[in-house]
């Protein structure tokens, strides 16, 4: 019995030191640095900003009126 | 600082002329592992929804099929439970997390002969699983029902899974990690340790007393909140920014509701346990959790939305952007109700009654269940280069599964609460011996004088009024079912290749386009 509750207690210290370490590098490696640069980590310039991705087989949108706002 | 941590630096990893032949390459070397995840999981969600079918009709119609013992309510609901959430759920959150992965890593799948052998591992247990409950071989812990072998080998394939996140990680050309891939991490590393715990403390090596409950809910709990819906959410990040083509409207507030989120969610399992015989400090506690969860689900909500604002017509347009729109809005909805039941006052007539069902409803399917089916409608003409075949399927699809939720919430909803009053108040004796309900009788009833009634119900009344709302909620699951069919045939189809070829940007035909766009462009683009 006393091995299973060091076992749980071993997971659970292992749990939260990975996520202590986890928010300390994020932090560290510039993660919260620049959160525009961040957000536009999705887009290129192939798929840019501004450029609507999906739509019915029949149907496209006109991306720049949709776009609009 | 260790070698492996990426500095800040301005440079980008990959040249952006070289990205779009990346992402094709990317998109292509998923297709075996993500299209025989989705294969799978479509199978199971077929498997799935005839079981909960079968097991809504049983609790109207309880002489169906009731002399054959492997199709008995004990043993039909649960193989439904657990058809849905590991057959379906996590297949399909595992297909859309290795596509994910890839590409917000902007790597090309590494080890897709082990992700196929993950998948072959994982929908054996299930197999195994789901044939042993049929055989009444169930553990009779909620949410922990299948025995021990059948459990052995899903931990196996998600370890595969996880190790496999992890080793893309570390070859990652991007510095910067998206909100997405904190979500996706997240569940891959919360979800061993839940399991983990939960096998030595009550199965292995099982506790005595009232702990058995407060480790199986705070289990029971976090397997939704900390695998299901950070994958859920992690789509969506990705994919409503992608879809509508316009940034996160703030980032820092998304990182604010991941870290939220990784603070409160755990604390609030007990909550299932109210006015069970359990220390009241544990349940208070559960309850402040859940409701400081209000705080991540804020977060998400107002980013969703603020998101989404001015784009709402694209909804016309992009089968994607509907069903992750109307599983971001479930989200909002699912997470303020379950913080809300959280509350003694809202707990009391709510516990135990139709209307819990109707909230696990909300969540698993309407947000879950819809955000999956959108990013596969993204993701799979991606990964076989063919457009979906039929837009008059996927309309069905849609209209079928989201009026179908939207029924099935608000009739359990509704149901529930009526029954959780009556209960309330139940009385000894055992009612009338005719039933005078009818199939809309108690509606028409409780609209009428359930309010007037004001004593005692007696107990069997209470049941027969509860006929015509478990009724309704059958037929919404036939709807659930005609769009899930519509979809199946939908995604055979496609990998049949019936659809026309994409000529999307993501493909090798688009090179053309890129080169002599990359020519004229002044090269002002995405690293603003």
């Amino acid at each position: 019995m006393t091995t299973y509750y060091l076992l749980v207690f071993g997971v659970l210290i292992c749990f939260f030191s990975s996520v202590i370490y986890a928010l300390h590098w994020s932090i560290r490696s510039g993660q919260f640095s620049d959160y525009q640069k961040g957000a536009n980590s999705i887009f290129d310039d192939e798929e840019p900003v501004g450029e609507v991705t999906d739509f019915f087989p029949d149907m496209k949108p006109n991306t720049k009126e949709a776009n609009r706002s | 600082m260790s070698a492996g941590v990426a500095q800040p630096s301005h440079k980008p990893l990959i040249a952006p002329e070289q990205m779009p032949v990346l992402r094709a390459e990317i998109d292509r070397s998923c297709a075996v592992p993500c299209l025989s995840w989705f294969a799978s999981s479509m199978f199971w969600l077929i498997v799935g929804t005839l079981l909960g079918l079968l097991a809504s009709l049983k609790l109207h119609s309880p002489e169906l099929l009731g002399d054959i013992r492997w199709l008995t309510f004990g043993r039909v609901r649960p193989a439904h439970l657990n058809v849905v959430a590991f057959g379906w759920g996590c297949p399909a959150a595992f297909g859309v997390l290795l596509w994910l992965q890839c590409r917000l890593c902007r790597v090309r799948m590494i080890w897709p002969g082990v992700m196929v052998a993950a998948c072959v591992i994982w929908n054996l247990g299930i197999l195994i699983g789901t044939i042993a409950l049929f055989a009444g071989k169930s553990l009779g812990i909620e949410w922990l029902e299948f025995p021990t072998y059948a459990a052995f080998l899903l931990f196996l394939g998600f370890a595969l899974v996880a190790v496999w996140a992890m080793m893309t990680f570390a070859q990652r050309n991007q510095e910067h990690v998206y909100v997405s891939q904190w979500y996706m991490f997240a569940g891959l590393f919360w979800f061993p340790w839940l399991y983990v715990t939960v096998q030595l403390l009550l199965i292995l090596m099982p506790v005595k007393g009232v702990t058995q409950a407060a480790i199986t809910w705070w289990f029971g709990h976090n397997a939704l909140g900390l695998w299901f819906s950070p994958i859920g959410l992690a789509a969506g990040y990705y994919l409503i920014p992608k879809v509508t083509g316009r940034p996160i409207y703030s980032y820092y507030l998304s990182l604010l509701g991941f870290w939220t989120l990784a603070l409160f969610y755990n604390w609030a399992g007990i909550h299932h346990l109210i006015a069970g015989p359990l220390p009241a400090w544990l349940v208070t506690v559960s309850i402040v959790g859940s409701m400081m969860m209000l705080i991540p689900v804020a977060a998400v909500a107002i980013n969703h939305h603020m998101t989404m604002r001015g784009n709402f017509k694209l909804l016309r347009y992009s089968p994607t952007l509907r069903f992750i729109v109307f599983g971001a809005m479930a989200y909002t909805l699912t997470s303020v109700q379950g913080s809300f039941m959280a509350l003694r006052a809202y707990n009391e007539p709510t516990h135990f009654t139709h209307h819990t069902v109707g909230h696990a409803h909300l969540g698993l399917y309407a947000f879950f269940t819809m955000t999956m089916f959108g990013a596969m409608y993204y993701i799979v003409p991606r990964l076989t280069g063919r457009e979906w075949a039929s837009s008059k399927l996927m309309r069905i699809h849609w209209w079928g599964t989201s009026i179908g939720i939207s029924l099935m919430f608000l009739v359990l909803t509704i149901g529930g609460f009526i029954q959780g009053f009556e209960m309330n108040q139940a009385s000894e004796s055992l009612g009338s011996a005719v039933d005078k309900h009818g199939l809309f009788g108690g509606i028409s009833e409780w609209f009428g004088g359930f309010k007037a009634r004001n004593g005692a119900v007696p107990f069997m009344d209470i049941v027969r009024g509860q006929i015509p709302w478990l009724v309704l909620r059958s037929i919404t699951g036939v709807l659930l079912f005609v769009g899930h069919v519509a979809f199946f045939i939908l995604m055979v189809m496609n990998v049949h290749a019936w659809g026309k070829t994409r000529l999307g940007p993501t493909l090798f035909t688009g090179r053309d386009r890129t080169y002599s766009r990359l020519m004229t462009d002044d090269g002002e683009g995405a690293e603003a």
